[in-house]
């Protein structure tokens, strides 16, 4: 109750009493399909003008269907192949404001069985690690692919990533991988018994080359990542190619412990600027 | 974490007739892109690859294949284009190529590509196009450059959008 600026929407100020003012009506800004198939989420920005707002509200045309939050607000239940539009209104103590203008119409798609968590863009300064938390269990299979240059050291160029889930730094990991180094083939392998407290993953671009334009990648499936009847199995293919140096990689890995993967780290010295980690959910039947 | 649909078809060729094949104006959008090549018909049974019409001494590969008997590891350095295998003659030949964060225009390119075919066995390879440039367009043609793809190959490209 801090100002009194004009009579509410009833035309009524009453003597005497401070009333809080109404909202004014957002400005409707983008709606993007969640990729759910039944999701969108609603930007607006909230007016200059008005009083202050306690709750912004996205309604759906047809369907009704509302969402609250701060934008962008999340408006779920909707049906998949339905044309929709939004309008978004403030709520305070007083009274609900008038709404925006509508949205452009959005049409919510059939969800791919491939999509998008989460990414990390490495900025300037670099990055000690990694880190994908808080996974979401409704996947069958993980697939992180990264380009990456790093600090890190013993292997041609450097060229190796370090990756734990959920945190476990105990020897649990194994891994064996075959490589091509241009000019002879090899094979390496850390076996589960007294196996390795991470498991290596061999794509990044490391301190043995010098020309910081070039990025190794990596790409590393994480089969089956939500059982928890069994030890899980990674994939990766990765490597680097310095015109001159470099090598191709395929690994196979282990982690062993029976918990569902929900946190993911990637570590070995510091990530350079310019290296992009994307984690992917692929769905199962 | 919020999940999005992504690996989204951006064009397809299935070729009529032996010919060779441009992905243009490729949409800026993407965090990878994906080419999938099922190919016969070229002479020396690969695809060569050229971005953004860049014919310079830019390209450069390590790869790893197995033959059936043994596990071999080759390079090429200052190559005029790149390479992914293709089916020479009748032979047909599978490849997934994987073009990782090709929009921006900060790094060189590296990309990886895993394929094979029946008669000489599979194969990956890492590629380096020493150029930063972001990939706007993708022309493959068989090797010899500028040979023909044969008729009835498949080749699409896929984009992958990062949340």
């Amino acid at each position: 109750m801090t100002n009194i600026k004009r009579a509410n929407t009833s035309g009524i100020t009453k003597t005497g009493t401070a009333i809080a003012d109404v909202p004014d009506a957002p400005t409707i800004g983008a709606v993007t399909d969640a990729g759910t198939g039944t999701s969108v989420t609603v930007a607006y920005t909230a007016a200059a003008t008005g009083g202050t707002v306690t709750t912004f509200t996205a309604t759906s045309t047809p369907g009704s269907l509302t969402g609250t939050g701060s934008s962008p607000i999340t408006v779920s239940g909707l049906t998949t192949g339905t044309a929709y539009t939004f309008k978004v209104k403030g709520t305070n103590a007083t009274a609900t404001g008038p709404e925006s203008a509508a949205s452009s119409a959005i049409t919510p798609a059939t969800p791919t069985s491939y999509q998008s968590i989460a990414t990390f863009a490495v900025g300037a300064g670099g990055s000690a690690s990694i880190n994908f938390t808080s996974i979401p269990q409704t996947f069958k299979h993980l697939q992180v692919r990264y380009i990456a240059r790093n600090t890190s050291t013993g292997y041609v160029n450097g060229g190796a990533t370090y990756m734990q889930f959920n945190g476990d730094t105990t020897v649990n990991y194994s891994f064996h991988d075959i490589r091509g180094e241009g000019t002879s083939t090899s094979a390496y392998g850390q076996p589960a018994s007294g196996g390795n407290n991470v498991m290596y993953v061999n794509g990044s671009t490391g301190s043995g080359s010098s020309n910081t334009l070039i990025y190794g990648v990596a790409i590393v499936d994480i089969l089956d990542y939500t059982n928890t009847n069994k030890n899980k199995t990674i994939r990766v293919i990765g490597g680097q190619d310095t015109n001159g140096a470099g090598y191709i990689d395929l690994d196979s890995g282990a982690w062993y412990s029976t918990s569902a993967v929900t946190s993911i780290q990637l570590t070995n010295g510091t990530f350079a600027e310019n290296s992009h980690f994307a984690l992917y959910g692929i769905k199962g039947a | 974490m919020a999940a999005g649909s992504t690996y989204t078809p951006i064009a397809t060729y299935t070729l009529g007739s032996n010919t060779t094949v441009t992905f243009s104006s490729i949409p800026q959008t993407y965090t990878d892109l994906v080419l999938v090549t099922e190919t016969t018909g070229t002479t020396n049974g690969a695809l060569d690859v050229r971005f953004n019409g860049d014919s310079g001494t830019n390209y450069s590969r390590t790869g790893l294949y197995g033959d059936g008997t043994t596990a071999e590891s080759f390079r090429n350095t200052g190559l005029a284009y790149g390479l992914i295998s293709a089916g020479a003659g009748a032979t047909r030949s599978i490849a997934i190529s994987h073009f990782m964060n090709y929009s921006n225009s900060t790094t060189y390119k590296t990309y990886l590509t895993r394929g094979g075919d029946a008669s000489s066995g599979p194969g990956l390879s890492i590629y380096l196009w020493r150029n930063t440039a972001a990939i706007t367009s993708i022309a493959l043609t068989g090797d010899p450059i500028g040979s023909n793809i044969g008729s009835t190959s498949t080749l699409t490209l896929y984009g992958i959008a990062a949340a």
